[in-house]
Formats: C-alpha cells, structure tokens, sequence
C-alpha cells in the first residue's frame, strides 16, 4: 500500500530474523551437544554456534587470487537474504507472515537457494575442492529435487482436493486446514508424502547420511573450504537457517496443531527441537556417509516412487 | 559494541595440523585427542578443520624438512589472522634423532614463530590438552 507505512511487516521482518538466527543458531548447539553425547564425550557448550559466529566476524578475509571475487563474496549475502525470506513467510505463531498467493511454490525455490549459493560459492573459489563439491552438491539437488516436490504437491492436492478446489498452495490456507480437521499427520494417505519428506530432508540439509558435498574427511568441507572469516559465518547461518526452514515447514506440513501467540512460538520451538533430534541429530549419528552414486540411486528409487504412489493415491480417492 | 563479542569470539578456537615432516608419532596422539571421548578437545569449543583457512590455532608436528619447506610456509600464510601456533612434540624444536639429517633445514621455530611448545616424543594426549589450554589463553588475548 502506498502512503501508508508498513508497520506490521517491517515488525514481521525483524521478528522473524532475530527468532531465525537466534533460534537456528541454538538448535545447531543443541544437535553439536547431543552428537556429543551419543558418543559418550562432554561436547561443547549449547552457545557453541554463537562463539564461533562471533569469533568469524572478527578474522580476518582471506580472497583467493584465482577466485572470482564478486561472486565468491555475494554469494554468502544472496543465501541468508534468501533464508530471512523463507523465515518471514513461515505462518508461524507470534507474528504476521509475509502472505503471498503461492507461498508453498516459492519456498520450493527458496529452498533451493543454498544449494545453488553452495554450487556458486564451490565454483567461484577457484579451488579443486570446491569444483568436486559444486559437482556432488548439483547430482544430489537433481536426485532430491523430484522426490521433495512430489511430497508438498501431495499435501497440496489433499488440502485442496477436500476443500474443493484442486490444488491449495498457500500455507495460511493448510494449516488453517489441519486446525479444523486434524494433523495430516494421522491420515493414512498422507503417510507416503511424509515418509518422502523425512527422506529427503537430510538431502536437502547436507547432513546425515547425504553430507557429501561438504566430506570433511574426503574433500575437506568442498564448496567452504576457501571462505574465512565473515563470509565463512554467513554461509555457516544459512545452513543453520536452512535446516530451521525445512524443519517447521516439515512441521507446518503435517502438524501444525497448537495454541497461538508466543505460547504457540515455544510450542512450535518445542517441536522443531524434537523433530530436529530424531530426524537430523539420531541418523546422523547412527548412520556413515553415502557415495554420491548411491544417494543418487536411492533418491531415483525408494523416494521417488513412494511419493509418486503418495501423489497418485491422493489424487484416486480424495 | 564490537567489544561485547570478545569473551564469546575467545572461546572458539578451531584447530589446523599441518604435518610438517613428522614420523606420524604426533599426529597420531593428535588424532586421539580429537576422537577418544575421554579426552574430548570439542569440550574446549575446539573443531579440528579441514581447511587452513578456517583455523585459529596451528598445531605443527615434526621437523621442517627440505621437500615440505615450501608448503608447510604457504599452508601457515594461508591461516587467517589472529592465529596462534603450537609446535607438537620435541621435532619442531631440536629435530629429535633427525637433527643431523641432510634433508632437514632446521628446526620449525627458525622460519615460524611459535607461541607454545608441547614436549614429548610423541607428547601425551594430556599434555597435549594442557598446551592447549595454554594456547587458548594466548588466543584470547590476540582475538581482543
């Protein structure tokens, strides 16, 4: 609106940064933490993420003479700007999201971006390196990609399918939804998008079985291993950020019953502490690192046509 | 402002080895210190890392020899500033029983500055904490 002046959204945008960082720098704590003490040592601190987020801003940056150093710099800024987005238009309780018609559509593509930030920061650092990680990173978002976006058009076409029309995109409208009728989480046609989900949700993260981009132990943290320093943080928030996103919209998705208002805030917070503990911190901990043939493999096959039968079952008897 | 993250920056101190010629002795007390629960250095709120250029502290294992002079120098300038270094085990200092071989060009200390010495051949995964310590100390004094 023009003339007025946009008070609720300017609120809705800081509240949602500071909760995004805050918070997605404490569930990394807390995941480093419990990591930790799966395999019986005393781990840092919770605020660990916070001290080395602070201690980065403070070194110094180191640009590589073969790097191409507008991209190498800018990229880290496109991928949390892309994040703080995401943050605003989540329908989370405590403040007012960023509505817009199709705001599953385009946290798909938001969602995507740190895979691209990650692809364009291995390829822009003119390192070895990063080149393999670029490569690993662009086979995995080819192998994830179809299987994600089989399962939120699953919860789409069902949210829509009951109401009448054909397909709902907007995610004020899903949970308003499962406010009335119940968590799709307890809808037996719904399991298979679910299953979809959790599958791909390490992929999408880089954690877990399918951190293969970034091995530390085979090709040293890839796409990061040039950053210092100030851009090393931001790219280090926008993984923390990226994993909060995908963890509510998880959330969202499929059961997004609570109260409202800041009680509705910790009890989501609740939730995305315990989704974030079983579905990242227990596989991760239990499982070693797939090849990048075999993650490709395995996203073709079981992810892939779970969430096709999802989506064809959905659309035969809803 | 910039003054109030000083206590929170000190206490991320991430960890770079560079093998500058050792018989493998250091690196691999080094290895335990990161792996055995018991003497877990993440407590520390350290991270070993797999880049040079993510690191504040420099962990410096064995004597400097010919071949690798050139690029233990090159791997050092690469780590961002503030750092701190540490030399591990008695190599980087004396040159151990190698002092006298022709493929050594002296001891670390004669082309690096090093902050902190940890003795020992190899030095044991507490005195390696115990220096470490001592390093993070010296890191929180250079970060602020």
């Amino acid at each position: 609106m023009i003339g007025s002046f946009p008070l609720e959204t300017i609120f809705t945008i800081v509240a949602a940064t500071l909760f995004g960082i805050t918070f997605s720098l404490f569930l990394k704590g807390v995941d480093r933490k419990l990591i930790a003490r799966l395999q019986a040592r005393q781990g840092p601190p919770i605020a660990q993420p916070f001290h080395d987020f602070a201690k980065l801003l403070r070194k110094q940056i180191l640009i590589p003479s073969n790097s191409h150093g507008v991209m190498f710099l800018s990229v880290p800024l496109v991928g949390v700007a892309a994040m703080i987005l995401a943050v605003c238009l989540l329908p989370v309780p405590g403040w007012k999201p960023l509505a817009i018609g199709g705001d599953l559509l385009v946290l798909l593509y938001l969602l995507a971006v740190p895979g691209i930030v990650i692809m364009l920061a291995g390829s822009s650092s003119g390192s070895v390196y990063g080149s393999l990680g670029f490569s690993r990173e662009m086979s995995l978002i080819l192998a994830y990609e179809g299987p994600l976006l089989f399962a939120l058009v699953s919860v789409a076409m069902f949210v829509g399918q009951s109401t009448g029309s054909f397909a709902v995109f907007s995610l004020a409208e899903i949970v308003s939804y499962q406010k009335s009728h119940g968590p799709l989480l307890f809808e037996p046609l719904m399991w298979p998008a679910l299953l979809t989900y959790l599958a791909c949700l390490p992929a999408t993260l880089g954690v877990g079985p399918f951190d293969i981009a970034e091995a530390e132990t085979e090709i040293l943290e890839g796409p990061l291993i040039e950053y210092s320093g100030p851009p090393l943080a931001l790219l280090q928030l926008m993984q923390a950020m990226q994993r909060l996103v995908v963890l509510i919209l998880g959330i969202i998705l499929f059961i997004p019953n609570g109260p409202g208002g800041i009680l509705g805030l910790f009890f989501l917070a609740c939730k995305v502490a315990l989704f974030a503990m079983v579905a990242i911190t227990l596989l991760r901990a239990s499982m070693g690192r797939m090849r990048i043939d075999q993650a490709f493999l395995f996203f073709f096959t079981w992810p892939e046509a779970v969430g096709l039968l999802g989506l064809i079952l959905i659309a035969v008897f809803v | 402002m910039l003054k109030k993250f000083i206590p929170s920056a000190a206490r991320s101190p991430w960890l770079y080895r560079i093998n500058a010629g050792s018989c493998n002795g250091c690196d691999v007390e080094l290895a335990t210190t990161a792996l055995i629960p018991r003497y877990d250095v993440e407590r520390l709120g350290c991270k070993y890392c797999g880049s040079p250029k993510h690191a504040d502290i420099v962990l410096i294992t064995g004597l400097m020899t010919k071949s690798l002079y050139s690029k233990v120098m090159r791997l050092y300038e690469e780590v961002p500033e503030p750092k701190v270094t540490v030399a591990v085990g008695i190599c980087p200092v004396t040159g151990c029983v190698y002092a006298d071989s022709y493929q050594v060009v002296g001891p670390v200390d004669k082309h690096i500055p090093i902050d902190i010495n940890i003795l020992g051949c190899p030095p044991r995964p507490q005195a390696i904490i115990a220096g470490l310590a001592d390093a993070i100390n010296l890191w929180k004094e250079r970060i602020s």
